[in-house]
């Protein structure tokens, strides 16, 4: 029997019953709906997430940091406050460069100088303020205005979407770029742009009274450049890293030698009562970036190919450094367990549907017990039999696949609309990020296929032992 | 004339429960090619049995029966599946027709199985319809035709695949006798023809059309001519 015949055989049979084959190609119909789906959303969600990496250009990047042993990527940062650290000078940078491969670094300080941020009377606590090399190696996404630049020094900000909603500007960024922010800083801040003046006169140790003095905080303003998304590098605010280095330049009136030599000498040559004496104090300035290194290093290797090399060969000069490809393993090791659970949950669904083939089949068989007698005395064979029925139930699984992975592609759409806007609402530029690939397609339709094939081999078997004398005589 | 087919010692039993049904005992049986051969007897007399054994769609515990030159003691399911569909046309009491399709598409039935072209297939079809004379109702459907049209399509299907013989078992049996009559007078024209006729029947008019008489009874045949 020709492959057309099998074909036109079975679905004249499907036809046949109508109700009772809508009803089975129904449950299959849910069954590949629902892997459709969850397998949809996984794979969906894994896409998003490798794209956000490559854009970000996660996969080129070694993180490098002070403390030796770190094996995650995003640990790197992990501060200078560890016995065993190193410390990430400009010397090492200068190493790192010369590393194969690497073909640029980013020096990352992320600190906690900023308390708030206050836009039109509105004020906003700080985490954490990052700051890096504006050398294009750590990419931002933005949503309105521009990124910090190599030629910004002081005095500018950008802030991620989350801060601009506080502020109201939800939906409109645009309009909080070029605006005026107020910077407060902690207390105690010495740093570029706090008024530190030399202690009051008082007698015995003036330490106390100076840090009276210092313990205001400061007040800095920046002019936001530009709104970065939620997803970018920095969760936070950044400043241009010069501004960050001026921050890190603690000043201090001490009273040096020469200061107490000039205060003695003072009265030296006075006759009399000598009228009291001002007290000497020199400005010091101290480099706490400088004593401290950087918080982390991100190298960039020319192919993220060669991440994972750069990184061992990074890790010979006493630092610690990690590629981003474990971490984002890891990540994705998530993303592939949820698709197994979600598509176990449709494949249970499957395989009711399933029973609901074998059932079909079987009480077809018997409805057709006689016409199967009919087919074997006019020639059939029993493996043409065999097939026949198989093809039947292969042909319901084929058509459930079908529609389901058509309802599914509908409801994908449908889903696309409400993660759109969640996404848009968080300032996430991204849409339509629940795929339906192509292999996706096929595979649902090709599984459901071999489930009706497989449900269908029993009952053919069935039909196929049929003794055709027996079958004949069957009312 | 040449045998066509040759029974020799076929034993067929049945169990019904504890009991032993001797379907066939020790029969031996020659038609030739080109007979007409009725096989009359009682019900469960074995006749049916007979019939199929020699269609291929039972087989003999013992002895030995080959049927133009096939040896139908020692053949596996496919090859057996082949000889019905070359070489025996069937036609049922009760027309076994399939009730979802057209005449037409109920003739080229076992011109599917003999994986004949498409084209081929209804050309064949619409001349053995025209030969039993239902040339105007190849679209029917068996639910918009009498008995007498029905079994007339049931041996049109019988005659698609042009065998050599044609087994009728009952063929008039649920006809009326005048519609009874129209059937066997065309059964006798392919007999006519040169097709090898084994009609089983207990109606004694239909028996007397035929050349020989076969009579099965308790399992054994005796023979008389007609």
């Amino acid at each position: 029997m020709k492959f057309s015949d099998y074909l036109r055989i079975a679905f004249r049979n499907i036809r046949r019953q109508k109700l009772r084959s809508i009803l089975t190609i129904f449950a299959v119909v849910i069954g590949a709906t629902s892997v459709t789906i969850m397998l949809a959303l996984v794979t969906g969600a894994k896409g998003f997430f490798l794209g956000q990496v490559e854009a970000n250009g996660t996969l080129q990047q070694v993180a490098i940091s002070p403390k030796a042993d770190i094996t995650d990527f995003n640990d790197a940062n992990h501060g200078n406050n560890c016995d065993t650290c190193v410390k990430l000078t400009d010397e090492i940078v200068a190493k790192v460069k010369a590393v194969p491969h690497v073909i640029g670094v980013a020096r990352f300080v992320n600190d906690g100088t900023l308390d708030a941020i206050t836009y039109g009377g509105k004020k906003l606590t700080l985490e954490q303020t990052a700051s890096y090399d504006a050398n294009g190696i750590i990419v931002n996404n933005m949503l309105a205005g521009r990124d910090i630049n190599a030629s910004d020094t002081t005095g500018v900000i950008t802030i991620t979407s989350d801060y601009a909603d506080k502020f109201g500007f939800k939906n409109k960024y645009d309009q909080l770029v070029g605006k005026e922010v107020q910077l407060q800083t902690r207390s105690f801040y010495t740093g570029i742009g706090a008024d530190v003046q030399p202690p009051p006169q008082c007698d015995g140790p003036c330490d106390a009274a100076q840090q009276q003095q210092n313990q205001k905080p400061t007040i800095l303003t920046a002019k936001i450049v530009g709104i970065a998304d939620t997803s970018s590098n920095s969760k936070t605010v950044r400043i241009p890293l010069e501004w960050m280095h001026g921050m890190q330049q603690f000043q201090q009136y001490q009273q040096t030698q020469a200061d107490r030599d000039a205060q003695q000498n003072a009265c030296k040559n006075v006759r009399g009562n000598c009228p009291p004496v001002q007290p000497h104090y020199t400005l010091i300035v101290q480099d706490m970036l400088a004593k401290n290194g950087y918080g982390s290093l991100i190298a960039k290797v020319d192919n993220s190919k060669n991440a994972a090399a750069a990184a061992t060969e990074i890790k010979k000069l006493g630092v610690g450094a990690a590629d981003a490809e474990a971490s984002i393993k890891q990540q994705l090791t998530i993303f592939n367990i949820l698709g197994l659970v979600l598509g176990g949950i449709g494949g249970i669904a499957l395989a009711v549907a399933a029973i609901g083939v074998v059932n079909t089949m079987v009480m077809a068989i018997l409805e057709r017990t006689r016409e199967i007698g009919v087919m074997r005395a006019v020639g059939a064979k029993r493996s043409t039999v065999r097939a026949l029925f198989t093809f039947e139930a292969s042909l319901l699984g084929f058509c459930g696949g079908v529609v389901g992975v058509a309802v599914g592609f509908g409801l994908t759409r449908i889903a696309n609309v409400f993660v759109n806007k969640q996404l848009a609402g968080q300032g996430v530029r991204a849409h339509d990020i629940i795929g339906l690939p192509l292999w996706l397609i096929l595979a649902v339709i090709g599984i459901a296929t071999l489930i009706g094939m497989l449900a269908g081999l029993y009952p053919a078997a069935r039909a196929a032992r049929l003794d055709p004398v027996e079958a004949l005589r069957y009312e | 004339m040449a045998a066509i087919i040759e029974l020799k010692n076929v034993t067929r039993t049945y169990k019904l429960g504890d009991e032993v049904l001797n379907a066939l005992n020790n029969v031996s049986f020659i038609v030739n090619e080109g007979d007409f051969v009725a096989i009359t007897g009682p019900s469960g007399s074995g006749k049916s049995t007979l019939a199929n054994i020699i269609g291929g769609l039972d087989r003999a515990d013992s002895g030995s029966v080959v049927v133009d030159n096939t040896d139908l003691g020692h053949t596996r399911d496919a090859k057996l599946s082949t000889y019905r569909n070359q070489h025996i046309g069937f036609v049922f009491q009760s027309f076994n027709l399939q009730g979802n399709n057209t005449a037409l598409e109920n003739v080229m039935l076992p011109l599917v199985f003999a994986r004949m072209k498409n084209k081929d297939r209804k050309a064949r079809a619409k001349e053995c319809l025209e030969a039993v004379g239902l040339g105007d109702r190849l679209k029917h459907k068996p639910t918009q035709l009498s008995g007498g049209q029905r079994q007339r399509v049931a041996i049109a299907r019988a005659l698609a695949v042009k065998p050599k013989i044609i087994i009728a078992d009952e063929p008039t049996g649920n006809l009326d006798s005048s519609k009874g009559e129209e059937i066997m007078k065309l059964l006798k024209e392919l007999n006519k023809q040169g097709i090898t006729l084994l009609v089983i029947t207990h109606d004694l008019n239909v028996a007397r059309m035929a050349g020989r008489v076969a009579e099965i009874h308790d399992g054994k045949i005796t023979e008389r001519r007609g």
